[in-house]
């Protein structure tokens, strides 16, 4: 197993001077098991020290499952097909917490020992480090006041958690708050294993600082001898610049294909340079990524990878089709009206505009389309080069 | 090789401004003319802070509300794009109706594809009377609209007739219902409030940790005091203005 992780500074944060408030980390350990963790620390005024709360969460976060993983033992969780979990009212809605087995409770010790440790060290820093001239200043009154009484201490270093845990026998993730968890299979197809909470919404975000944070821990699990190719954990400066969670996995892919035809060090460069980048050009907030990935695996599904990228590429070049011959359909149907009325013209006016804008797209599609090909071509599967020139030249004729 | 090359799609963000618009009966005449006209005339203003916005990208949906409701598109148009369709008015005030209607469209299977890469959108709601359905169980059902929730939400009492009770509950608070008194308030108020909540719903960052409606709100406090005819909602009661629509 191999591990990279990476954190930096959101193009937004830069803008305000203020710091990174993410925080990510990655292991292998030498008896072969792996973790990944990323934790943001929230962005509001109230949490100026979240950047400290988020390095804190992470080491709790790793001590705390390394004592859990010796507690548990293997025979708890292996043989176990993959469950997900639910935030506690989640469950209770879907009637699974009455369901609740050992591996269950065992979590949520787990969860618990993680909130009250995480408590008790900022606390410490808290009290060690008494608020600054430097913090006052950027801060509303209230706020001073409630720090020099003591009062909410863990509210001024809220984040969320991340993680995901490799062992040879099972593996784990868990997850409190925002960011996203992507999983690669040895099919190459992506899903995100994590139980989405709506709760975290937009700007929203459930936080370990929370007074009920235990119940909003939500996790997945498996020990049936299947483990993912990849898992890549991505705070949510990462999700936000890219939308549909299949551009983010596109983008995962592009990372695994890195890895496989440059090395690991060469990606690690390029996750530096282009991280900033995508923050740039993207959601302007702090990125991080932190992943475990099975080198040997992926070089097995390295094609498949490309067959994934094709396959949604194919796809998109279809829906653009589609608006064109919808287009199409309004423009044959209102070209035939003698007196076209105001309404007949604007209808027109989008059609030729949905025309216009899917044969763009189509055509950028078909470039993507071109590389792709080429790529799988490389690796000479017997690919069939002709069947592809068939494919270009009836997408060019269904898109002119 | 770059990992962000051309196989990799980065969209722009999107924020989505919402007009939801009374066309009952008593909109007929100058009103409704002043709606359309500003609505029209606000949109290239909208194009420019999409244009110049490295933030987002602006798209705009119109609701139009009477005996029932329509959506003047069936999808958000880029603020560039969108071609205004006057309104006519006639019928009743389906308010509950149009509450469940933009519900079910702020929605995934609506038209809010992801929270992922989205801001939370803006609704402008313009309404010169009260609601004639049962617009409880509509509101009800919107109030609890994750989406909805998250919204700049600002209405605009077009006149003294206009339930602000209700309008108030729609925006969530009296401090962002507007009440305007003729028809060049009118289409000043429509103006300001959409480039307002345009300028700020679709920035990364907020000003400290004040909500982005707040924002919008002392913003359009600050402009009614130059409107001739425009009232804040804390001056409601005490009116210094009579309705004036011919």
């Amino acid at each position: 197993m191999r591990a990279i992780s990476f954190s930096c500074q959101g193009e937004s944060h830069i803008a305000s001077g203020k710091v990174c408030q993410d925080y990510s980390y990655s292991h292998v350990y030498e008896n072969g098991n792996a973790i990944a963790i990323v934790c943001d620390g929230h962005g509001g005024k109230r949490y100026f020290r979240s950047d400290v709360g988020a390095k804190i969460a992470a080491k709790v976060a790793e001590v705390k499952v390394n004592g859990f993983i010796d507690q548990i033992g293997e025979s708890l969780i292996k043989g176990t097909p993959f469950t997900q979990r639910g935030t506690i009212s989640e469950q209770i809605a879907k009637g699974d917490f009455s369901k609740s087995n050992k591996i269950d409770s065992a979590f949520r010790w787990l969860f618990g020992s993680i909130i009250s440790e995480w408590n008790s060290l900022v606390t410490a820093h808290a009290e060690c480090n008494p608020i600054t001239e430097t913090e006052k200043t950027s801060l509303e009154e209230r706020w001073v006041t409630d720090f020099e009484g003591k009062v909410n201490f863990e509210k001024v270093y809220g984040c969320t958690l991340m993680v995901y845990v490799y062992t040879p026998e099972y593996w784990f993730a868990f997850q409190i708050g925002d960011g996203k968890c992507f999983a690669c299979n040895d099919k190459g197809n992506w899903t995100e294993p994590i139980p989405w909470d709506d709760n975290c919404f937009l700007n929203k975000t459930t936080s370990i600082s929370d007074s009920g944070a235990i119940d909003e821990f939500r996790y997945c699990y498996e020990g049936d001898g299947v483990h993912p190719i990849a898992v890549i954990l991505g705070s949510d400066g990462i999700d936000d610049s890219f939308g549909l969670p299949e551009n983010q996995a596109n983008f995962y892919v592009q990372i695994l294909k890195s890895i496989v035809t440059s090395g690991e060090e060469a990606t690690i460069k390029e996750i530096e340079s282009d991280l900033p980048q995508l923050s740039k050009i993207g959601s302007q907030d702090d990125m991080s990524l932190s992943m475990i990935y099975d080198e040997e695996k992926l070089k097995e599904i390295y094609l498949k990878l490309i067959e994934w990228q094709i396959s949604n590429v194919k796809r998109d070049i279809a829906n653009e089709y589609c608006k064109i011959g919808k287009a199409n359909k309004i423009q044959q149907s209102l070209e035939s009206i003698e007196r076209p009325t105001r309404q007949n013209l604007i209808d027109l006016q989008y059609a030729n505009a949905d025309e216009k804008k899917a044969i763009e797209i189509g055509g950028k599609l078909m470039v993507r389309l071109e590389v792709l090909m080429k790529e799988l071509n490389k690796f000479d599967r017997g690919f069939p080069l002709f069947g592809f020139i068939i494919l270009k030249f009836m997408v060019i004729f269904l898109l002119y | 090789m770059s990992l962000l090359d051309e196989q990799v799609s980065v969209p722009r963000r999107t924020m989505t401004l919402f007009f939801l618009i009374d066309t009952s009966g008593s909109m007929e005449g100058s009103k409704i003319g002043a709606v359309n006209d500003a609505v029209e005339n606000v949109l290239p203003m909208l194009d420019e802070i999409s244009a110049e916005n490295p933030d987002a990208e602006i798209k705009v949906a119109a609701l139009e509300f009477s005996s029932g409701v329509h959506w003047l598109y069936s999808e958000p148009k880029l603020a560039s794009d969108f071609v205004w369709q006057d309104v006519k008015a006639g019928g009743l005030t389906s308010l509950g109706a149009a509450c469940a209607e933009l519900s079910s469209k702020l929605s995934r299977s609506g038209y809010m594809q992801s929270a992922s890469g989205a801001f939370a959108p803006a609704i402008i709601l313009l309404s010169d009377g009260g609601p004639t359905d049962d617009y409880e169980s509509g509101l009800a059902k919107l109030k609890a609209n994750n989406w909805f929730k998250a919204a700049i939400k600002i209405a605009i009492a077009i006149g003294d007739d206009a339930d602000k009770d209700v309008l108030k509950q729609f925006a969530g608070n009296s401090e962002a219902v507007f009440t305007v008194h003729n028809i060049d308030a009118l289409k000043q108020i429509i103006r300001v409030v959409a480039v307002t909540s345009s300028q700020i719903g679709s920035k990364s960052s907020t000003a400290g940790d004040t909500t982005k409606q707040e924002q919008v709100i002392e913003e359009v406090k600050d402009a009614v005091e130059n409107i001739k005819g425009a009232e804040a909602a804390t001056s409601v009661d005490t009116s210094s203005y009579d309705d004036d629509w011919d």
